[in-house]
């Protein structure tokens, strides 16, 4: 469903990405990790089009859309969030899913209806704030919901757009333990249909979520693999997983 | 998104009336300052759906008026085409040469995008000023305005051109009501929110930019004709900058991205120009002094000032009631 081709970036003397290559079957729940600097953010960031790689190709359900700008890719599937929230703080939960929606249903630019009144769009609202836990929200302002209600309409956001595959960096930043446990059925909860790739600092998470596990390591993947098989790697222990089951 | 409050509109029923009321009592010199400010109230609707609520401070809206007054005089006098088809032609090309400058302006943000269209306003401005067809310096006259003898309506009677205008203004303010609540609307409003994010849902967000630019630069059109029938002559002074400027202190001075505040800034800034331009020829320094007082107030201008002191007590009373209300019909329901 996803393939990167050895992308490779780098600003200036710095090799941020290193000739990653990576597949995601469809459906596939795959988690990015890796300490802070390893490129994980700046590989979404090629992935979606915000950065053009300096060589290497991402390739969405076959298609290469290396050379496609950020709102074609999304259009043709490729939607993520942000690990810092990207919301529209004016306006309501419901809004926010409305203006995803409207644009993934052809509505965006609708002169002579209202987006949110449309019914396609409303279905899709509706359905995502089940799916995030955010129908008890849906009037309010996003400036009057807590940060981690916030997050959870961060990825409802992404999810209005239905793609096909969905970016998640960080999606658990800043949130509590309590919140976080709630993510897990979040993201469990999705449909089992839709491609995930997930930025994740919460082991927990990443391993109760994750069909399989990528670890980046200076821009480079340096395991790739099955959750179980990541527990076990002793390079990943060193680089990365060391304190976590020393804690 | 744009919404109506109670005091929205209470303050839409006052100026309404207030309009009114002058249309009926008014004698000449009164009628003609009161089609000044509907004209001017047009073209600042237009400013503020674009800068209001897109973000996209323009310098350029004075041009587009010109270029719609423009339009619509060569038209109707050199090209000899009937005065209803040659207003929504000047509308169509305004709204054409807008569109074109939203375009290629969207991919500019604050400062440059106020410049970008500061250079295609004195483009404008110079080009109509040395084209020979234009009248140069001379400006054009002769103009007419629109023939509704056929339903009885002599627009030649100033009284009558004013509540023509009125009229004119009602439907743009309820269009402009229409497109920032349609789809095009709420993108827009996404837009100047966040646009990295509305890119990243897969809007194509320079296309929202320039349909935008285009229906505000229809509008803008839409007074210049006006205008150009209002005074039946026009110069090039029309397209110059420092009417745009002027434009963007009224719906500053009025309220940015409320609708009605630019319609109350229209009327006090042409009563205050008057008033004041009869007392001393120093008024823009009085002016200057008020924008200065309403932007360092940290109000959104005067309807901004306004809605924060009483907008909550408004829809607060309202509310309240609704919840007294709600018991009592429960048990008359019972």
């Amino acid at each position: 469903m996803l393939e990167t081709r050895n992308l490779d970036k780098s600003f200036g003397a710095v090799h941020v990405t290193r000739n990653v290559s990576l597949k995601l079957e469809r459906g596939e729940r795959r988690v990015i990790l890796g300490p802070n600097g390893a490129g994980k953010t700046t590989l979404f960031n090629q992935l979606v089009g915000e950065l053009t790689p300096d060589s290497g190709s991402v390739h969405l359900a076959g298609e290469d859309v290396t050379a496609l700008p950020v709102a074609k890719r999304a259009r043709r599937g490729l939607s993520r969030s942000y690990q810092k929230n990207t919301l529209f703080d004016g306006l309501t939960v419901e809004e926010n899913l409305g203006l995803a929606a409207a644009v993934h249903t052809g509505n965006a630019t609708q002169l002579w209806s209202d987006s949110l009144a449309k019914p396609e769009v409303r279905e899709i609202v509706e359905e995502v704030a089940e799916q995030v836990n955010l129908m008890p929200f849906i009037h309010a302002k996003v400036s009057e919901i807590s940060y981690g209600v916030r997050r959870q309409l961060e990825v409802g956001v992404a999810l209005a757009t239905r793609p096909l595959v969905l970016l998640m960096d960080e999606p658990t930043s800043g949130v509590g333990p309590e919140m976080s446990k709630g993510f897990h059925d979040l993201l469990n909860n999705l449909p089992r249909d839709l491609t995930m790739l997930i930025i994740e600092h919460d082991m927990d998470l990443a391993f109760d979520v994750a069909d399989t596990i990528t670890v980046l390591n200076y821009g480079e993947v340096v395991f790739d693999g099955l959750p179980d098989a990541a527990r076990g790697s002793s390079l990943l222990k060193e680089i990365y997983l060391g304190s976590w089951e020393d804690a | 998104m744009f919404r109506h409050n109670t005091l929205r509109y209470t303050a839409l029923v006052l100026l309404a009336a207030g309009a009114l009321f002058q249309a009926f009592t008014a004698e000449y010199f009164g009628l003609e300052i009161l089609t000044e400010i509907l004209i001017l109230a047009m073209l600042v609707l237009a400013l503020d759906i674009v800068a209001g609520f897109g973000g996209m401070v323009s310098l350029c809206h004075g041009a587009l008026m010109g270029v719609g007054a423009y339009a619509y005089a060569i038209l109707s006098t050199k090209a000899g085409i009937a005065p209803p088809v040659a207003m929504a032609g000047s509308i169509a090309l305004t709204g054409a040469a807008a569109w074109v400058i939203g375009a290629i302006g969207s991919r500019s943000h604050g400062i440059y995008f106020i410049m970008a269209t500061l250079a295609f306003g004195q483009m404008a401005y110079s080009y109509v000023f040395e084209a020979p067809i234009f009248g140069g310096d001379d400006g054009l006259g002769g103009i007419s305005r629109l023939d509704l003898s056929v339903i009885g309506v002599d627009l030649n009677d100033s009284r009558s051109f004013a509540l023509f205008c009125l009229a004119i203004l009602g439907a743009v303010y309820g269009a402009s009501v229409l497109i920032l609540r349609s789809g095009l609307g709420r993108s827009l409003t996404g837009v100047m929110h966040n646009e990295q994010r509305m890119r990243a849902l897969g809007l194509t967000v320079w296309r929202v930019k320039a349909d935008v630019f285009g229906l505000s630069g229809m509008i803008a059109g839409l007074a210049g004709a006006l205008a150009a029938q209002h005074i039946m002559y026009i110069s090039p002074g029309l397209l110059s900058w420092t009417v745009s400027g002027e434009a963007l202190v009224v719906v500053i001075l009025g309220g940015l991205g409320t609708l009605v505040g630019p319609l109350i800034g229209a009327a006090a800034f042409v009563v205050l120009k008057h008033e004041l331009s009869s007392v001393t020829t120093y008024w823009h320094l009085v002016v200057g002094a008020i924008l200065i007082a309403v932007v360092m107030s940290r109000a959104n201008g005067i309807f901004g000032w306004i809605e924060s002191r009483w907008g909550g007590v408004f829809d607060r009373r309202l509310a309240d009631a609704t919840r007294k209300q709600e018991p009592e019909e429960a048990l008359n329901d019972a």
